[in-house]
């Protein structure tokens, strides 16, 4: 089998593959790094980090549900100035030639602001994603992901603050994501990612009580899967700058699956917590299926997708020749 | 401090393909199975615990975290109950199976090296991060008493692994058809009064772990608890499984199981 070009690109970042994990399900690579390696993977994108430390929300903060899983953290982290000293450190200490992709939150655009400016002192990050749509805080989070106003005013503040590559990350819990998209492009981002989770509930119907102690959460894992690839492809298809896509993905042939959807590239999150070697797995297997049909480079998969209107064209010009 | 309690030495976790080698039905609905995996078997502290990934399910798909009952050079045993569709797939398994388990997670019990008085109180299945502790106290030359409540004289799992081991046992049932009738608290607060009591261990269900902490703090005793969360990752990713500590919030699969019982601001539970 001849040799595939894993390489993508994410504004201005080259990456050696395109699997990336997702934000909140993998830290800052630290907790991986006895049973995988870590320089196998396209980057690390990091676990939320704030101005100041946030506690998050009370427990139960998880509940397995059919095919996935529902998860109400609240974005708990010790804030920016710990996450430099302790996460930041020991990545350019341990593994300072993997990607950190840092995930950005507020409760306001000037906590958004303070914390890019502050990472903006630091080397060793690569790319900010800008985190608009966490489903369980009460300010700021999904608030900036679900107007096209309010995703384009933290866009626009944050493009203002750094020159670093900015990925946005966007809220399925929306009606038109691809507007949101197209707001979020024109104020610069260098790309989006989706999906964050599907706001979702679940009961306890021995106790009567919900699961979660925040009653609603996020829902993530394979049960998502078909939703978020049809976000990823109709936000594909509404913008020009790159799309990670995430959502369930827990094989290479979903990976692929977003990739044909239009993604450049994917980020595994719940499958993580199934088995650690996931991201990895994606990475071999994605070659794999690349050099067993003969394409030469990863990034031709992307946006590959043969609609029945596509093959009717194909078809058409093939046959005007 | 919480974050200075992670006890040096303890091993990193590994990411194995562990084989059954039994499984077992011990009674009407607990279950003990074996696992062999040596790395993990050698290396596994008492109180910790391994994830395994139980391969019937495919709908539902996170791990499962499991106390450690008992470890050997070769293998570990888990005792477990019926509880849900995890164990119930667990249950499923038979010799020869491959399960995937990643361990030795999470912050065991503190053992002292100089011998000490110390009292283990179990509820249930709680008893199971206790056998290896007792095991290891023994070889450091400390007195065990054991302290086991259940609902029933049969659900009194291991209790003659105890006794065999030189343990004194004092057992309490809800139902009085084996020992005191009664809570286990009611065998935890006797022996406390006797004022020979150093150190105390508690695991079972979070009420009686809290009403043993405040029997231990009024006795002026040190005690050590061994939390259960819901968790998905296991490692300390994914911050389901909190513990708020005056610390500030701690993680029970690293920081964790094992608390120490001042440090713990206990909940609703």
């Amino acid at each position: 089998m001849h040799r595939v070009d894993m390489s993508v690109a994410i504004g201005d970042l080259v990456l050696a593959n395109p699997v990336l994990t997702a934000s909140g399900t993998f830290g800052s690579g630290k907790e991986y790094a006895d049973l995988i390696d870590l320089t196998r993977l396209g980057a690390i994108v990091t676990k939320g980090v704030s101005t100041s430390p946030w506690s998050g929300n009370p427990s139960p903060r998880m509940a397995e549900t059919a095919s996935g899983m529902l998860n109400s953290i609240g974005l708990q982290n010790p804030g920016v100035e710990r996450f430099i000293a302790d996460d930041l450190a020991w990545h350019r200490r341990s593994f300072p030639q993997v990607p950190l992709v840092v995930n950005v939150n507020g409760h306001t655009i000037d906590e958004y602001i303070s914390v890019v400016r502050r990472l903006d002192e630091e080397e060793g990050i690569s790319a900010y994603e800008v985190n608009i749509s966490c489903p369980n805080v009460d300010a700021g989070g999904m608030a900036f992901g679900t107007t096209c106003e309010a995703a384009s005013e933290v866009t626009r503040a944050v493009r203002a603050a750094t020159a670093r590559t900015i990925i946005v990350k966007l809220s399925p819990n929306v009606t038109d994501v691809a507007a949101i998209a197209r707001s979020v492009e024109a104020e610069g981002a260098d790309a989006v990612s989706l999906i964050n989770t599907l706001l979702g509930m679940a009961i306890d119907t021995r106790t009567f009580r919900p699961k979660l102690a925040r009653v609603v959460g996020g829902l993530s894992g394979p049960a998502i899967k078909p939703i978020a690839l049809r976000m990823v492809w109709q936000v594909s298809s509404a913008v020009g700058i790159p799309v990670i896509g995430m959502g369930g993905i827990a094989s290479a042939t979903d990976a692929a699956e977003f990739m044909l959807a239009g993604a450049t590239a994917v980020a595994v999150g719940t499958a993580n917590f199934v088995d650690p070697r996931t991201a990895v797995h994606i990475v071999d297997g994605l070659e794999d299926f690349c050099a067993s049909r003969g394409i030469g480079r990863v990034s031709d998969l992307t946006g590959g997708l043969i609609t029945p209107d596509a093959a009717a064209n194909r078809d058409r010009e093939e046959g005007s020749r | 401090m919480c974050e200075e309690h992670r006890l040096d030495g303890q091993a990193r976790p590994m990411l194995r393909e562990a084989v059954v080698t039994s499984n077992e039905a011990v009674s009407a609905d607990v279950w003990l199975v074996t696992l062999e995996s040596p790395e993990v078997a050698s290396t596994v502290a008492p109180g910790q615990f391994v994830h395994l990934k139980i391969a019937t399910g495919r709908d539902f798909i996170l791990r499962r975290p499991f106390s450690v009952y008992s470890a050997d050079a070769e293998r570990i045993e888990i005792l477990y109950q019926l509880v849900g569709r995890g164990t119930h797939e667990l249950s499923l398994a038979e010799p020869g199976d491959r399960m995937d388990l990643i361990g030795p997670l999470g912050t065991g019990w503190e053992i002292p090296e100089a011998p000490v008085r110390a009292l283990l109180v179990a509820g249930g299945l709680g008893v199971a991060p206790l056998r290896m502790l007792a095991e290891a106290l023994t070889r450091a030359g400390s007195t065990v008493a054991l302290a086991y409540g259940a609902p029933t004289a049969e659900r009194l799992t291991g209790v003659e692994i105890f006794s065999a081991a030189g343990c004194q046992v004092m057992s309490c049932t809800d139902d009085g058809s084996a020992g005191t009738h009664g809570l286990v608290t009611l065998a935890s607060g006797d022996l406390l009064g006797t004022g020979e009591v150093d150190i105390v261990y508690t695991c079972g269900p979070e009420v009686m772990q809290r009403a043993v902490a405040a029997q231990a703090r009024d006795a002026g005793v040190r005690c050590q608890v061994s939390l259960e969360r819901l968790m998905a990752c296991g490692i300390g990713a994914c911050l389901s499984c909190i513990v708020p500590t005056t610390a500030g919030q701690r993680r029970a699969c690293v920081d964790g199981p094992v608390f120490n019982a001042e440090d713990v601001i206990w909940g609703d539970s």
